[in-house]
């Protein structure tokens, strides 16, 4: 159990199995086309999978449901100012903000109301979820110019724009932030105790706080990314991302409770779940079954960490 | 412990004076709302969400929650309308339909209980399968113009009282009388309020929780019933909203969303409430995905609602003991960090 411990590598270990598996299924998933475009459908989950992963890290039974509806409002926000004659990059730089706000309105209910933070995300994941279809109709959103597709369908170097732009950057940011910043140290403490962090000073609420609105802001370059690609702001874009950033959370090594994980296992676990999904794509398995896999991934994925966790108390004789 | 006798309270009182308030609302905003014909309409569409909100009423009070609700519901309905268009039996096909919803019921409560996993992650995961097994077996196709077998829960009329009626009444009485005067309602109350308590006094932790989610897995296959009752079809969309609907209804009318607290009479309330909202606003020519989006909303107003109230009646609590100048050890802190 023990190398079960150290998640990157462990995690390393299952992608290379999972690479091989999937090479053994299709020749053509090894090839360099294949690898590339790969990346560019992680690159989302990879964001939306870091925005989970710390309000998840912020402990409190913090979690956002909402991440995928946050997605969906925020295309639409989008779409409809580019609609309406604002610059597509300004709207765009909009939308990133108002998932920004809609992350600080999970992040109130939460710490300011007292609503324990899956009750309150499904409330808001439903919410937004449905006005973006009440808006547009279900309509897509169409009509942004050729030049902002570059974000989602162009590549720098070969490797898709959205992978450079905003993936890589972004993780380097937030784990300097969350290594390296004052910050950061105190969302792992508030994590592990919050009464101790409280004690020591740290305004727990607003360490959470702004968890929820790095979440929603994370979602809101997710909208970004998908608008660009597609070209068009579609009103359901974000439905499911919120199960996919789940199960990238607790398959990097999250622990549910919070306090625990770091941001490059979320990075290899969302490689190995778009490594999966676009796997069984190239299998030609329908795409329904990836729903199964990730369910399968989940509580596989939990259960792994609740041994490490109760192996842990055995051996240290702590409450993780 | 069979004192623990919940009594509709304020709480449940307040859900009433909504339900009023909106029933009258509607009365007065469309003509066709307040007829006979239309209660029973608004009765026989919410059988299947009474129903099934009975079991997630049991699975919040211990504490838990149950995402994977609808999905149970599609792949049971969806397997028995399969034995409908095969000719078995009915009661056989009652069988299927209750002894499948059981297992999915009982999966559920095993993964919980046995691979210590979150509620909430584990029927997340679950839901997932689910929806992903009904998709494999439908295949693209819908299922439809099943023989009405089942019907008659839903459409049928005893004494000139729509089934439905019934249904939901006897299945309310039952497992008013279970949580209320039965040793297991009883370890579920006690199990979601404090489960390290629970298993002091003697309750078996597992097995209430895993009984209470084999509950919810009945109920799901008998609302699967009734649901193929009243549609007579089975969609790829089967049960895709019956979930959080029923979640809304439990904390509307009242049940505490952290368990342990909480009744069945608010949540008859609650459905009522629900079903109500989408008739009214059906008749009033709201487009139905609105429907969606104020579920939404009430849940994350009643949840509020409820924190108010609790925080109000613990500070109230601490005022009177410092009044009486008790002073104890240490005060309960009014929001425990949930850890």
């Amino acid at each position: 159990m023990r190398w079960l411990s150290n998640r990157v590598a462990f995690l390393g270990v299952l992608a290379l199995v999972v690479a091989t598996v999937m090479s053994l299924i299709s020749p053509y998933f090894l090839s360099l086309n294949n690898l590339l475009g790969m990346t560019q459908f992680g690159a989302v989950i990879a964001l939306v999978g870091m925005g989970q992963s710390l309000v998840i890290l912020g402990g409190g039974g913090g979690f956002d449901l909402s991440i995928g509806s946050v997605l969906s409002m925020a295309a639409v926000t989008i779409g409809l100012l580019a609609k309406a004659g604002v610059n597509v990059w300004l709207a765009a730089l909009l939308g990133v903000i108002a998932a920004g706000l809609m992350g600080a309105i999970n992040g109130l209910l939460v710490t300011r109301i007292g609503i324990p933070p899956f009750i309150g995300t499904l409330g808001t994941m439903y919410t937004w979820a449905a006005i973006p279809l009440i808006i547009t109709k279900g309509i897509p959103l169409s009509g942004f110019p050729e030049a902002f597709g570059f974000l989602g369908q162009g590549s720098i170097l070969g490797i898709p724009a959205q992978v450079v732009l905003f993936t890589i950057p972004l993780f380097i940011l937030l784990q300097y932030a969350m290594t390296r910043t004052v910050f950061g140290r105190s969302v792992y403490l508030v994590g592990v105790n919050s009464e101790a962090a409280q004690l020591a000073g740290i305004n727990v609420k607003r360490v959470r706080l702004s968890l929820y609105i790095i979440s929603g802001v994370l979602a809101g370059f997710g909208a970004v990314i998908m608008s660009s690609w597609l070209l068009s702001a579609r009103p359901d874009v974000g439905n499911g991302y919120e199960f996919q950033a789940l199960t990238v959370a607790v398959l990097g090594g999250f622990n549910i409770f919070g306090g625990e994980g770091t941001l490059p296992g979320v990075m290899m676990s969302a490689l190995i779940v778009t490594m999966i999904a676009s796997g069984l794509q190239l299998a030609n398995v329908n795409t329904i079954w990836q729903l199964a896999a990730l369910g399968f991934i989940l509580l596989g994925a939990v259960i792994i960490n609740q041994a490490i966790s109760a192996r842990n108390q055995k051996r240290f004789g702590i409450k993780v | 412990m069979l004192r623990n006798i919940p009594r509709p309270g304020r709480r449940e009182l307040l859900a009433f004076v909504l339900l009023v308030v909106e029933i009258i609302f509607f009365s007065f905003m469309t003509d066709n709302f307040a007829t006979l014909n239309n209660a029973w309409n608004i009765l026989r569409n919410a059988t299947d969400l009474a129903i099934i909100s009975i079991g997630m009423t049991l699975v919040i009070i211990s504490g838990g929650m149950d995402i994977s609700a609808g999905a149970a519901l599609g792949l049971v309905a969806l397997v028995v309308g399969r034995g409908l268009e095969a000719g078995l039996p009915t009661p056989v096909l009652v069988l299927i339909a209750l002894g499948m919803g059981a297992l999915l019921g009982t999966i559920n409560g095993l993964i919980i209980t046995y691979g210590r996993i979150a509620d909430i992650i584990a029927t997340l995961g679950t839901n997932n399968i689910l929806r992903a097994a009904i998709f494999a077996l439908l295949g693209g196709r819908w299922i439809t113009g099943l023989p009405g077998t089942f019907n008659g829960l839903v459409l049928g009329k005893i004494w000139g009282i729509p089934v439905p009626v019934f249904l939901i009444l006897a299945a309310y009485a039952i497992f008013l009388y279970i949580t209320t005067f039965r040793r297991f309602g009883q370890s579920i109350y006690a199990v979601g309020n404090n489960s390290e308590a629970a298993k002091l006094a003697g309750i078996n932790f597992r097995l209430t929780k895993i009984g209470a989610y084999a509950v919810m897995g009945l109920l799901t296959g008998v609302a699967a019933l009734v649901y193929l009752g009243r549609m007579g079809s089975v969609e790829i969309t089967v049960g895709l909203d019956i979930g959080l609907r029923s979640v809304a209804a439990v904390v509307i009318g009242g049940t505490a969303i952290t368990g342990g607290r909480g009744s069945l009479v608010g949540t008859l309330i609650g459905v009522l409430f629900i079903d109500v909202m989408k008739n009214g606003l059906v008749m009033l020519g709201v487009p139905s995905i609105w429907d969606r989006a104020l579920v939404g909303l009430l849940i994350v107003l009643s949840v509020t609602a409820d924190r108010y109230f609790e925080v109000q009646t613990a500070r109230a609590r601490l005022k009177g003991r410092a009044a009486s100048r008790h002073h104890g050890p240490q005060t309960p802190s009014v929001a425990a960090e949930g850890r």
